[in-house]
């Protein structure tokens, strides 16, 4: 640094008021350059926040199952896992006895039963709307071991919600809708609920009229658009008895080595496999690393491509400035201030970008979210967009850094030049 | 005020280029002394070595010979960065284009070297040196506001900020009206007169050139004449650095 800026921050201020000065020169070609690295920055932050916010919404939605294993049908174990997650169709079913042999291991601390089945909404008031599903997930619960498993599952309150609860295990005409599920049928605690279900081995489907006992409160997961009913009521309608999709259980002692003799001693059962939800946690977070590997690619090329468009406008107006860089030196500058301007204007220039983009992604973020959303299910529920303090920070430093390094050559082509030469030249 | 101070003496002072396979001896051994307070005015026709003499006497670029003393400082031999240690604060720079920054005021503008000289500005300062060239009304106003000569007037006010020994103007009045280049000319002198300084003019135009004390004529990169105007005498250096060739 010169010594004369070193000395003195007044110096300084003068040289940094100097640098964006200059910059307005040009104010349609600085805007046009800052613009460039408002939108890379803008672009970096929301997909890092796109990133932070689907890893940490899938995490969230995994956690909030509620269990550590899965026992079900054989076949895709990642295909089941995202079935839980977002809901789905081909469901496969469990033997009948496997609840029972299961139940009896000594590591289990607790296991809830789940029937998976998919229903016909019908009287829903605005299931004509095109982008509408006409479908429902149906999950036949024992209330009492799947409110163990998932403690945070709570009843809303206020006006048309109060004396929400759980039905009993032989109530046939009672449900408990999920959040979601309640909001978009616009059913409340004593309304009405249809739902046509087509049992097993019949041509068509049954219309059943059921009470909704209870709405849930929002909980961020697949169960805020799940309709729930007694376990042995769900399987009659379905035709389905003593049928299960899944085996939810948490261990008393939940490590590799107890996962790892839990799923060898229950693998021997034909039929079933064993699914640790850490494992499946962490394919899932792997699959989606991928991805976001390609778009953050994509960024740093976008970022790339924003630092040469900034690099060549200082260029230009170096090369512009000849003369004046000439006489500046003339009237006394040395190299290192000539140096020092340059690159504060490209500095001033990277993070005046990194701020707007900044600003530009936290307020659009919704907007992002929305859009993701709409081009793609992720199967997981809440916001999938999260831009922290940290994320920008990051961005505004790494903008600098490369404005700094950027900043470098035209600071040194400007600083190299003799003053004699550059007059002549630039005259 | 004391005028018998040397401030720049040059002795054999040359500078030669390459250009391709020629080597263009653009000052080829000029001997002169340049007083405090003298105005000298540098003549000569295009391609005669005024601009190149004029930068090697303001320590802008250093001679291929010769020996420079500016300040009491030698200086031949120099790197680009020891000049500028010598340039700094000691000499002012006004030039033909005024070079004002476009985005700054008459007063930033004129405060500018102070920046590259690490000091900090006094408005007082300011408004004296605005004051001396007459431009205290424009003093927040841009250069695009502002007259030919008024802009070459800021540069002059630029230029004296620093409180230099020695005034370095190339082509001053090149770019103005006969009457603003008077004008300009006559500024020179009050300088001269009251701060004691140095001031050297580089000029095609011989009527400003005869204006100031000392005119030396410039032909092929030597002295073809020295004239003190102040006292109506003259000398021939052409024939004193062939004389001194032979």
């Amino acid at each position: 640094m010169d010594k004369d800026i070193r000395n003195d921050p007044f110096v300084l201020r003068r040289y940094v008021v100097l640098a964006s000065k200059n910059l307005r020169r040009r104010p349609g070609r600085t805007a046009l350059t800052v613009a460039g690295v408002a939108l890379a920055v803008g672009v970096a932050v929301s997909l890092g926040g796109f990133m932070l916010g689907y890893r940490g919404a899938m995490e969230k939605s995994i956690n909030m199952l509620g269990f550590q294993i899965m026992i079900m049908a054989k076949g895709c174990p990642y295909e089941a896992a995202t079935m839980m997650l977002k809901g789905g169709t081909g469901l496969l079913y469990l033997p009948a006895d496997t609840y029972d042999k299961v139940k009896s291991d000594t590591d289990i601390e607790s296991i809830t039963p789940i029937f998976v089945g998919v229903a016909e909404k019908q009287g829903s008031s605005i299931r004509d709307e095109e982008s509408a599903s006409n479908f429902v997930i149906i999950n036949g619960i024992d209330a009492p071991s799947y409110q163990v498993m998932k403690p945070w599952l709570a009843f809303k309150k206020g006006p048309g919600y109060a004396g929400g609860r759980w039905f009993s295990p032989e109530d046939k005409d009672e449900v408990v809708i999920g959040f979601e599920a309640a909001e978009y049928e616009q059913r409340k605690v004593g309304d009405t609920f249809y739902a046509s279900i087509t049992p097993k081995g019949k041509p068509d489907p049954v219309m059943h009229q059921f009470k909704v006992v209870g709405v849930l409160e929002r909980t961020g997961t697949q169960d805020d658009g799940t309709v729930f009913m007694p376990l042995n009521v769900a399987r009659d309608y379905f035709n389905r008895p003593n049928q299960l999709t899944i085996l939810g259980i948490k261990l008393k002692e939940f490590s590799s080595a107890k996962m790892g003799d839990f799923e060898n001693r229950w693998l021997a059962l034909p039929e079933v496999q064993v699914v640790g939800l850490q494992q499946v946690k962490s394919t899932l977070l792997n699959l989606v690393a991928t991805a976001q590997t390609m778009i953050a690619a994509v960024t740093v090329i976008a970022v790339i491509v924003a630092l040469l468009g900034v690099i060549n406008t200082i260029l230009m107006s170096v090369y512009e400035r000849t003369a004046e860089i000439g006489i500046m030196k003339a009237l006394g500058a040395r190299r290192s201030g000539i140096f020092e301007l340059i690159w504060l204007e490209t500095l001033v220039m990277c993070l005046g970008g990194a701020l707007i983009g900044s600003v530009l992604a936290v307020v659009s973020a919704r907007l992002v979210e929305k859009a993701i959303k709409s081009l793609a299910d992720l199967g997981v529920q809440g916001s999938i967009v999260q831009i922290t303090p940290a994320l920008i920070g990051y961005a505004v430093l790494g903008a600098v850094v490369l404005g700094f390094f950027g900043g470098l050559y035209p600071a040194w082509r400007a600083s190299s030049m003799r003053p004699v030469d550059a007059i002549s030249r630039g005259v | 005020m004391n005028v018998s101070e040397i401030i720049i003496e040059a002795h054999g002072l040359k500078r030669y280029y390459r250009r391709g396979s020629e080597t263009v001896k653009a000052v080829n051994g000029v001997d002169l002394s340049i007083r405090t307070g003298e105005i000298v005015s540098i003549l000569g026709p295009s391609g005669s070595g005024k601009t190149t003499l004029i930068n090697l006497l303001s320590c802008l670029d250093a001679p291929t010979e010769g020996t420079l003393t500016v300040a009491g400082k030698s200086v031949a031999g120099l790197s680009e960065d020891e000049l500028v240690e010598v340039r700094r604060g000691i000499l002012g720079f006004v030039f033909q284009q005024f070079s004002l920054l476009p985005t700054l005021t008459v007063t930033e503008n004129v405060e500018l070297p102070l920046m590259f000289l690490g000091r900090r500005t006094n408005p007082q300062r300011t408004a004296e040196v605005l004051k001396t060239i007459g431009l205290s009304d424009r003093a927040s106003h841009l250069p695009r506001e502002l007259s030919g000569g008024q802009m070459q007037r800021v540069a002059i006010a630029r230029a004296l900020i620093v409180d230099p020994k020695i005034l370095v103007a190339d082509e001053p009045t090149g770019n103005l009206d006969k009457a603003t280049g008077e004008s300009i000319i006559a500024l020179f002198k009050r300088l001269a007169a009251e701060k004691g300084l140095a001031i050297l003019i580089t000029t095609h135009n011989t009527v400003f050139g005869y204006e100031t004390d000392r005119a030396i004529t410039l032909e092929d990169g030597r002295i073809l004449k020295q004239e003190d105007l102040r006292r109506g005498t003259s000398s021939s250096g052409l024939a004193a650095a062939e004389q001194k060739e032979v």
